[in-house]
């Protein structure tokens, strides 16, 4: 028995585990890529609907956002296509990756189920192998399947080794953060904290990513999350960026491997320390047992945004100065024009900066009112419910500290991006004031409460589906950051919250829709608590 | 006080089209230990999450100290501890400070009795919980229970995980318990630690309560195990109530059990034929679970 033993029928076993999710990941995908490349044509066919685009695309606000590309000559439909779509595709890539790994190894592990599969006559490196075999097909799957759409959806200006580059390339891009994804596996001691490294390594390489991108494109060849844009698959196609993916994505596994090799099974190379022996004053209830529990991942979640806010505050300068790029106009227009004209450029990237914001704002929250249903399932409610606690208070525990999470990463994120961003200002007069900052954050708060109120609805009444939650707010994500640039009709953009609110601080902040946005959250959050009182729990 | 602590009247609980319980009725009274068996499946847990408020009865009716088990849930636990089957604990906190937090949680404190519960059990309390065994987990629970003033007790499967020496210190707590006039419900697979603490049994089979009461009323329901040498050829067989006769290794011995309400007429008459030898066993709990289970003694 070598020590990938049996390695073969794990990865049948993993294929059957993970079927649902592995062809939800593939359809969902392909589809999107699919359909924008056909629908391509149609939005930016013409030479005059490429030249508008080209130079929005080439504005520091869009470059922080979809990466740097440089064109020659004449800008082809594919050439845009691929500037607005690689980045955007590697980035759900690289998060479907980090999930189906760590879901793969450290999850496995984590619920003793390794262990009964190694009790078997298995190599003692066939589950980890496995894994890795499964993020290599899964990946080559869809990187075909991408090709294949490409080809078929058959842009101006697309060329085969394009099609080929780019649906290689995103795959080759999965399979690096995937092997990532192993390799945190190993070093951690239970699967949130494999995802928690995972995802601040992916975090810290976008950051890199995004600041050399608007500074020194150049220099984005030193994140592996920039190869992508290095493939410039349709004006001069690179073959360079796949293999260094790939040769990365090999040492990464290696890695793991190795961590593999040296490690006790249940343990990680960061050892469980030993903690308090009795709990602290304040740990008293459901409440404080929720941010306990929970308190890493929360203070986490509201430094990145806040991280991320300051980041893109960096750019405002750059952004806010039409003098740079048109050095003429203050002859031309004389200074208070001037001033005016950067300050609608800067409210205008404020606006859907804090779209964008707001759909990473909810994350942290939503993950905390379906946590609500995991405990439940995984039986931890079952020692609060023996106790003199009531449902109401242990839901809105969890609700509770959903929307406070929420709403504070929003506000610390949005208010990166202004005090960072004025500060960077040569005049602070050109940017964003306090009015339009507060107004820019009671603009989403109603969008971030509705897409929380919905989770509480679906824990409360209707458990089973809440993975609901995660696909309409990829779908609202996916029409604001997309939106505009594929030219959605308005009924699509209205579809999800993220659409009813007027862009502010560009626009004004309309008291009425905010109104009934923070009602109907009410109502969502009253119906999921009435539900929850009534239901039963599942306990296993 | 004499009234019933808790009390189960044709309770039922259906999931969909399963009928997991059909008709449970049962009742616990103060100073009392209750025994609750019955196989896998049968509906001990479910009946146990009823009375907890965690799911919702669609028949019957279910009180503890007097209250609704759904409706006035909050209250019942006040004075109620409870210690599941399988005890999942959150994960990265350490057990010291699960059994403060569960202690806080009924308005009670860490006292001195927790640390002699820590120190009886062998509990590491400065462990995270992720890195306790099943034994381990079980011991946190215990101890959280056991530490509160409650006047009502639920195990369920509570010694499972443990090994001889905690499961000893297991059953002297829940005597101390029954001492102090407590009520205690015990669901238990280990028979023998039924037979040896519970004053009542209940015997659940397919979401059905089939019987309830003593161990020595039960022992009436069921047959005596003889083996008996005789000083002549008479043949046994002919004795009302007689069943399973076998003949022994000696000549004129034989083995075969009787039914409760002949014992008296059978060794009447086994006394006319010179009885040599004479050993009778009263069933055990676990002859009394196989016969009610597979239908044989």
């Amino acid at each position: 028995m070598t020590r990938f033993g049996r390695t073969g029928q794990l990865v049948r076993l993993a294929f059957r585990r993970d079927r649902f999710r592995i062809l939800m990941w593939i359809v969902i995908l392909a589809a999107l890529m699919a359909s924008v490349a056909w629908k391509f044509e149609g939005i930016y066919g013409t030479p005059s609907e490429i030249n508008a685009i080209k130079g929005t695309l080439a504005s520091p606000g869009i470059v922080a956002m979809f990466g740097a590309f440089s064109f020659k000559g004449q800008v082809t439909t594919a050439e845009i296509f691929a500037n607005e779509m690689l980045l955007f595709m590697a980035l759900i890539q690289v998060v479907m990756n980090l999930a189906l790994s760590v879901h793969a190894t450290r999850a496995e592990e984590d619920l003793g189920i390794t262990e009964l599969v190694r009790a078997h006559a298995v190599g003692t490196l066939a589950p980890l192998s496995a894994a890795a075999i499964e993020l290599l097909l899964v990946n080559l799957c869809l990187g075909v399947l991408y090709s294949v759409g490409l080809s078929a959806a058959n842009m101006p200006g697309a060329t085969t080794q394009g099609n080929w580059l780019i649906g290689l390339g995103l795959a080759a891009t999965g399979l690096l953060f995937g092997m990532l994804g192993l390799l945190t596996a190993q070093v951690a001691d239970h699967a949130s904290s494999a995802t928690g490294i995972a995802y601040t390594l992916f975090g810290l390489s976008y950051l890199a990513r995004m600041i050399t991108d608007v500074q020194h494109p150049r220099l984005t060849w030193w994140s592996p999350l920039g190869w992508v844009e290095k493939l410039a698959p349709y004006n001069s196609p690179r073959w360079l960026p796949i293999g260094l993916s790939l040769v990365l994505a090999i040492i990464l596994l290696g890695l793991a491997f190795w961590a593999n090799n040296h490690r006790d099974i249940g343990a990680g190379a960061i050892t469980t320390r030993p903690g308090r022996a009795q709990a602290s004053a304040y740990l008293r209830g459901p409440a404080t047992l929720v941010w306990r529990r929970q308190r890493n991942v929360i203070i986490a979640w509201i430094i990145a945004v806040i991280i991320f806010g300051v980041a893109y505050g960096t750019v405002f300068n750059t952004i806010g100065d039409i003098l740079k790029t048109n050095p003429t106009m203050q002859q031309v227009f004389g200074a208070a024009m001037v001033h005016e004209a950067n300050h609608k450029i800067l409210l205008s990237f404020t606006s859907l900066l804090a779209i964008v914001m707001a759909a990473v704002a909810i994350i942290p929250g939503m993950q905390l009112i379906l946590k609500l249903h995991s405990d439940e399932t995984r039986g931890w409610l079952e020692a609060l419910y023996a106790r003199p606690i009531s449902r109401t208070h242990v839901l809105f525990s969890y609700v509770g500290t959903a929307f406070v999470t929420s709403t504070l990463a929003f506000i610390g994120g949005l208010g990166g991006i202004v005090v960072m961003g004025d500060a960077s200002l040569t005049h602070v007069k050109d940017g964003i004031s306090a009015t339009e900052f507060w107004h820019g954050v009671a603009a989403q708060l109603p969008e971030i409460w509705v897409f929380l109120g919905l989770s509480v609805l679906l824990v409360g009444c209707w458990p089973r589906l809440k993975t609901i939650s995660w696909l309409y707010l990829a779908l609202g994500f996916i029409t604001v950051y997309m939106g505009s640039l594929l030219k959605l009709p308005d009924c699509v953009k209205n579809v999800t919250p993220t659409g009813w609110m007027p862009r502010v601080p560009l626009h004004a902040l309309d008291w009425t829709t905010f109104s009934w946005m923070v009602g109907l959250a009410v109502v969502l959050v009253v119906i999921g608590w009435l539900g929850y009182r009534r239901r039963d729990l599942q306990m296993s | 006080m004499t009234n019933p602590v808790l009390q189960i009247n044709h309770l039922q609980k259906k999931f969909g089209h399963f009928q997991a319980l059909k008709d449970i009725t049962f009742d616990v009274r103060p100073g009392e230990v209750f025994g609750f068996i019955g196989p896998n499946g049968a509906g001990k847990s479910t009946t146990i999450r009823v009375l907890l408020g965690i799911i919702r009865a669609t028949g019957g009716t279910a009180s503890i100290f007097g209250q609704n088990v759904w409706t006035d849930s909050v209250a019942i636990h006040q004075r109620l501890a409870y210690v599941p089957g399988d005890v999942y604990l959150w994960p990265n906190l350490t057990g010291g400070e699960i059994i403060d937090l569960l202690l806080k949680m009924n308005g009670t404190a860490h006292t001195a009795k927790t640390d002699d519960l820590i120190k009886k059990f062998g509990l590491d309390p400065t462990k995270k919980a992720r890195t306790y065994s099943k034994g381990n987990r079980q011991k946190v629970a215990l101890i959280a229970a056991f530490s509160q003033d409650a006047d009502f007790y639920i195990f369920d499967e509570p010694t499972s995980g443990l090994d001889p020496l905690n499961e000893r210190i297991f059953q002297d707590a829940v005597m101390t318990l029954k001492q102090q006039g407590k009520a205690v419900l015990l669901s238990s697979h280990i028979l023998s630690e039924v037979e040896r603490m519970c004053d009542r049994i209940g015997i659940i089979r397919e979401g059905q309560i089939i019987e309830t009461g003593s161990l020595a009323e039960m022992r009436h329901l069921t047959r005596t195990m003889v083996t008996v040498t005789l000083g002549d050829d008479f043949d046994v067989t002919t004795l009302p109530g007689v069943h399973g006769v076998e003949a022994g290794h000696a000549p004129h011995e034989w083995q075969f059990s009787v039914e409760a309400q002949h014992l008296s007429t059978v060794m009447a008459t086994l006394a006319q034929h010179h009885v040599a030898a004479l050993q009778s066993t009263p069933p055990t709990l676990e002859d009394l679970f196989m016969h009610y289970y597979t239908g044989k003694e």
